[in-house]
């Protein structure tokens, strides 16, 4: 107890006394620890944002759609019996929270100012729960959407179809039977963009889609199921398989990509009818999974360096502190310091200095963080708001990012410190009593 | 070469007898050789030194530079075995403990005072003092205060209890290491040239005051210097030369 006691305080005091040498240790483990919690918070709220936007706008935590074929040739994002497949998933996943259905489709939209094409999502107004409370209407209301024949858009599209809530906009679609439908949209609302998926995707109700391509009425696009925990995901999928099966239909392999990419592929196969196609929301964005990888990529950089630069860096303050205090080592040897000991007190300023540095490292990212948020500093560029699926910078702080830099940091320097202050516990005490001059 | 060679006072008052001699001695060395490799060759700095140390002495350790008065003390002092021979500290054979043991021992039954005082910077004079003790771990904190006031009122340094070494003289240094070596109450002391960095009056004043506490608390000391004013202190005047002790009787008129 006591000796511990004195040790520490030995331990910080020979810290303080190590003058600037150890300062700019010090100074330069605050910085690294810093920007692993910046780059950590970074990462972790564009997965935050590009889950919100994936699991909101284009797919549940896990998803049951598929296609439909008539003929070999052709290809629709139709599950046939979308009732069904809902009483399954009622039946066979205890992890879920809430499922909806949306009715998919694909089709031009044009005011008479401009056009594009979309993704058009049917949805039931009263069962969008995880859309309601994201969605944020700038104008109108969502439950216009309740009355057929009206649409939602994003502040982006109706920016560029100049519309305003009250106008009316015309949907155009190829059919499955290759001649174009039409339908004529009142714009119920408009809503705050949701990042990059903002610019593609339109909500109408179910009806409006099903009349657009002359859909039987339990036709569906797509079941999707939220989960209590949105990590089940995999988990949920994998089990539902066999389940579905079990029940005769009949399932795609897994593909990691978004249902609009495909169609190709499906067009291409040799078969007719319904064939499920179950994926996770990470299929559903991987077309943007590279920026999380090339974080990730970036991450594991800086974490070899800030190996590198603390491991170096407390190796030569302690190799060069140990020679400096020789005699001191010696001396507490000589008076009955065990090895042991002496070890500890070299591991405890490396501790020392790794806990200190890195709790004020991490603390200055957590206040900077928290200022950036605070600042709701708006994204200028287009490419980068889309890469960043947010229209302002978002660091999203956890407690375990934290927790995570500040332990990674203590731990790298106790652990570079272990050599030299094996050396220092091996050094005899002789080396006291040889006086010098 | 004239030597002072008093009757030892031993504290069971045993005088003359060859084996209440080795009884009571603390320190026994018998043939005890050391070499040092240098390159290719080596240093012999002992060359077979019998001695014996019993308990109470205060006996110097006189010889010119490079004579082996620093191994010597180092091989008493349990920091270095010997090549060949034996070293007995306190009934132990030195060569046969482990470094674990021999810290243990070092820790236990000895003191040390050394030449530039080798006090712990960062710690001040309490904490210094205290060091051992915390080591020892076998006194509670109350008490380790008492023994350390008692042993810092010996040696005069009350009013210096909160100051770190920068802020001592040389000759409270010394004080300050002869009070971290006392307050284990071990029972031999080593001290190796304890007077060489300070001046003539400041030295003597120094060995005074390990003269009283080899009186009052009976510790055995074991010092080596060059100064011959200081050697006039001694029970006892060991004199070594080229690794060898010159007066074989080591230590009986
Ligand atoms: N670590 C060592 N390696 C090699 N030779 C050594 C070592 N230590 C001491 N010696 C040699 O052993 C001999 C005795 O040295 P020692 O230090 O014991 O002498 P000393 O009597 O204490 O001298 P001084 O009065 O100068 O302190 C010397 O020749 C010295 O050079
Ligand atoms: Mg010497």
């Amino acid at each position: 107890m006591g000796t511990f006691s004195t040790l520490v305080r030995m331990a910080g005091r020979n810290l303080v006394q190590g003058g600037r040498r150890v300062v700019l240790l010090g100074m330069a483990m605050v910085l690294v620890s810093m920007l692993l919690v910046l780059l950590d918070s970074l990462a972790a709220g564009l997965e935050a944002s590009m889950v919100n936007s994936a699991t909101t706008l284009a797919s549940g935590h896990v998803n049951v759609g598929g296609f439909f074929k008539v003929t070999s040739g052709t290809a629709s994002p139709v599950v046939a019996d979308g009732p069904k497949i809902r009483a399954i998933v009622e039946r066979e996943v205890p992890e879920l929270d809430y499922q909806i259905d949306r009715v998919r489709g694909w089709a031009r939209l044009v005011s008479e100012r401009a056009s594009f094409w979309g993704g058009l999502l049917g949805i039931d107004v009263e069962e969008e729960r995880g859309l309601r409370s994201v969605l944020q209407i700038s104008e109108g209301s969502f439950d216009a959407l309740k009355q057929p024949d009206t649409i939602l858009l994003f502040e982006q599209q109706a920016k560029r179809l100049e519309a305003k809530v009250g106008d009316t906009l015309t949907i155009s679609a190829p059919t499955m039977g290759g001649v174009n439908n039409t339908v004529d949209v009142r714009v119920g609302a408009i809503a705050k963009d949701v990042g990059f998926m903002s610019a593609i995707n339109l909500f109408m109700p179910k009806a409006t889609i099903r009349q657009l391509y002359q859909m039987k009425p339990e036709a569906t696009g797509a079941v999707q199921l939220y989960l209590k925990n949105e990590a089940d995901a995999s988990g949920v999928m994998e089990r539902l398989r066999p389940k579905l099966e079990a029940e005769g239909f009949r399932l795609m392999d897994l593909d990691p990509r978004p249902f609009w990419m495909k169609f190709d592929t499906v067009t291409g196969q040799d078969w007719v009818g319904q064939k499920l196609d179950l994926t996770t929301w990470r299929e559903e964005v991987s077309f943007l999974l590279w920026i999380l990888t090339g974080f990730a990529a970036l991450r594991w950089l800086l974490l070899g360096v800030i190996l590198l630069l603390v491991v170096v860096g407390i190796m030569n303050t302690m190799y060069m502190s140990i020679r400096e205090r020789t005699r001191e080592i010696g001396t507490m040897r000589a008076i009955g310091m065990s090895r042991g000991r002496v070890l500890g007190l070299f591991l405890l300023e490396a501790l020392a200095l790794g806990i200190g540095a890195s709790a004020l490292g991490a603390g200055l990212g957590v206040v900077i963080a928290l200022s950036v948020n605070a600042a709701e500093i708006k994204i200028a560029s287009d490419a980068f708001m889309a890469i960043l699926m947010n229209d302002q910078v978002y660091l999203k702080l956890t407690v375990d990012n934290v927790v995570f830099a500040v332990a990674l940091i203590t731990g790298i320097s106790v652990f570079a410190a272990l050599r030299p202050a094996r050396r220092a516990a091996r050094m005899r005490p002789v080396g006291a009593l040889h006086q010098v001059g | 070469m004239p030597s002072k060679t008093e009757t030892p006072s031993s504290p069971t008052g045993a005088s003359g007898s060859a084996a209440s001699g080795a009884q009571s001695a603390l320190v026994e060395l018998v043939g005890a050789k050391k070499d040092y490799p240098l390159g290719r060759t080596v240093v012999s700095a002992l060359r077979g030194v019998d001695l014996v140390v019993r308990r109470g002495e205060f006996v110097a350790l006189a010889g010119p530079s490079g004579s082996g008065k620093t191994t010597l003390l180092n091989l008493v002092g349990c920091v270095d075995v010997a090549t060949a021979g034996t070293v007995r500290v306190d009934g132990h054979d030195t060569g046969r403990l482990s470094e674990k043991a021999l810290t243990q021992l070092r820790l236990e039954a000895l003191g040390f005072i050394f030449q530039s005082f080798n006090l712990i910077a960062v710690l001040d004079v309490f904490q210094n003092i205290e060091f051992p003790l915390l080591l020892q771990g076998k006194l509670g904190k109350g008490e380790r205060a008492e023994r350390v006031r008692s042993i810092v009122e010996k040696v005069g340094l009350t009013q210096q209890m909160k100051q770190r070494p920068a802020e001592l003289s040389g000759g409270q240094r010394q004080r300050v290491a002869i009070a971290r070596a006392l307050v284990t109450r071990p029972r031999l002391v080593l001290a190796d040239e304890p007077t060489a960095n300070l001046d003539s009056e400041t030295g003597e004043r120094i060995i005074d005051l390990m003269r009283e506490l080899n009186h009052t608390e009976g510790t055995t000391f074991l010092f080596s210097t060059h100064d011959p004013k200081i050697m006039t202190h001694a029970d006892r005047v060991v004199h070594i030369a080229d690794g060898r002790v010159l007066d074989a009787a080591a230590g009986h008129a």
